[in-house]
């Protein structure tokens, strides 16, 4: 009976101990998880239109936050801007990193995906991939935060440069000189824009 | 007047990446963040400490908005054509050869930059390759890799002035070649000494031959880019912009390198 006791405390410690390394899966594990669900959900020819566009749309809102990524683009202008204005942002954010992800995995979904090293530190970790096309390689880095037991992607730098570095110098510009309302109507245009193109592809 | 050689290389850089001049301001300073603030009360609007809030500056934006328009048509109705049409007539191990010829070609121009650097490895590691492709690889046309170099990025004196400190001062937008900057159009010039193609000391070709070299060079890249400025233009609400930060971003990670 005493042993049947510590064996039970045992195997609870060993849970314990053993879950927080286990329960998380490591960031490559997720960010590979997401992008072959990708290029997976592109392959499917039956897939196509909104349908597709919806199914993609739900794999990328797992894996991204978008809530940071908005943050980081907008720096001191997201602190002064009311919670009205920042909700806007987001929303318009998110549709529009969706639609350029979408079209740049989309370019390249014939070619292969490999996976390099990550890099953990705390609560960050970046993870580095390679896009293979013919003679050229494109190194993409996934830097990402972990939540909970999920690791969610809020910047992409892609040979080397920062997406969300390079939308923060631009939209801090538009800002500057044409306040919110300037800059969420060039948002709104350019998510009209990059739909109907998508539209044109899936429908030829 | 113009270096026509060097405007179509750049041109090609321009259009991928843009070059552009930047400039470097610290952090806001006095916000440092405990590392044991969980994801939701990090105060996410200030970058890392290990990255600076990249400013160009750009004093003459609106003439480089005036050539990068021009660049953009040129682009598009003229360079992006003709490279359609050599792409359809030309498979593609033909161009990528070519592609390797011009990259073999270039290497006395990275040597030199690694050596003005003091990277002896990166030096070393260009010559064997040199060597070995410009025979062994048929004059460059295929590319052996007998030594996989640390990373692929060749050096350019842009770099090479970067590296002993230069600032890239203002942001240029130069006709045909594309985005640079002030430091990294002399470097260009200096390049252009030890290019083979371009150079007054070896080979010594005739102005219309350098030419032609150059403008057969972009083709060819373009034949084998897969939309890059397509994609900018469609994705970016100012690509302007993009290429001006995305140039300035490329040029400084890799004179980090």
């Amino acid at each position: 009976m005493r042993y049947i006791k510590l064996l039970i405390l045992i195997s609870c410690g060993l849970s314990l101990w053993v879950s927080p390394a286990d329960s998380a899966e490591s960031p490559k594990a997720q960010v590979k998880a997401t992008v072959d669900q990708v290029i997976d959900v592109l392959r499917d020819k039956q897939l196509q239109g909104e349908p597709l566009r919806q199914t993609l749309s739900s794999l990328i809102r797992a894996r991204f936050d978008f809530t940071i990524m908005s943050q980081r683009t907008l720096g001191k202008y997201w602190r002064t801007a009311t919670t009205a204005e920042q909700q806007r942002f987001v929303s318009l954010f998110s549709e529009l990193l969706e639609a350029s992800y979408i079209g740049r995995i989309e370019a390249y979904s014939d070619e292969s995906v490999s996976y390099g090293d990550e890099r953990i530190e705390e609560n960050r970790a970046d993870v580095a991939t390679t896009v293979h096309s013919g003679n050229t390689h494109i190194p993409i880095d996934y830097r990402l935060v972990l939540q909970g037991d999920d690791w969610f992607v809020y910047d992409v730098v892609i040979e080397e440069v920062s997406l969300i570095r390079n939308y923060r110098s631009s939209y801090g510009e538009i800002v500057r000189k044409e306040g919110f309302s300037g800059l969420f109507k060039r948002m709104e245009e350019k998510i009209a824009e990059l739909r109907q193109s998508a539209g044109e592809t899936t429908s030829q | 007047m113009l270096n026509i050689h060097k405007l179509v290389l750049s041109l090609t850089l321009v259009l991928l990446f843009g070059v552009c001049g930047e400039t470097w301001a610290a952090n806001d300073a006095g916000e440092t963040k405990p590392d044991s603030l969980s994801a939701t009360e990090q105060d996410w609007t200030q970058l890392d400490e290990d990255e600076e809030e990249l400013v160009v500056w750009d004093p003459i934006e609106p003439f480089n908005r005036g050539v990068f328009w021009f660049n953009d048509k040129l682009y598009f109705y003229a360079l992006k054509p003709v490279a359609r049409g050599y792409r359809a007539v030309l498979p593609e191990p033909v161009r990528e050869s070519t592609s390797n010829f011009f990259q073999n070609l270039a290497t006395p121009v990275r040597v030199v930059n690694a050596l003005l650097q003091f990277k002896g490895r990166k030096a070393a590691d260009e010559s064997i390759n040199f060597v070995f492709n410009s025979t062994f690889g048929l004059a460059g046309l295929f590319d052996l890799k007998v030594v996989q170099p640390e990373s692929a990025d060749g050096e350019d004196f842009g770099q090479t002035l970067g590296h002993y400190g230069t600032s890239p001062g203002f942001y240029l937008v130069l006709p045909i070649l594309g985005p640079s900057n002030a430091r990294d159009a002399v470097g260009s010039v200096a390049d252009s000494l030890t290019h083979p193609v371009s150079s007054p000391y070896y080979l010594q070709m005739k102005q219309l031959e350098i030419i032609g070299a150059r403008v057969y060079q972009t083709v060819n890249h373009l034949s084998l880019d897969r939309d890059t400025y397509e994609s900018i233009k469609k994705e970016a609400l100012d690509p302007y912009l993009f290429v001006r930060n995305a140039y300035m971003q490329s040029r400084a990670a890799r004179i980090d390198k």
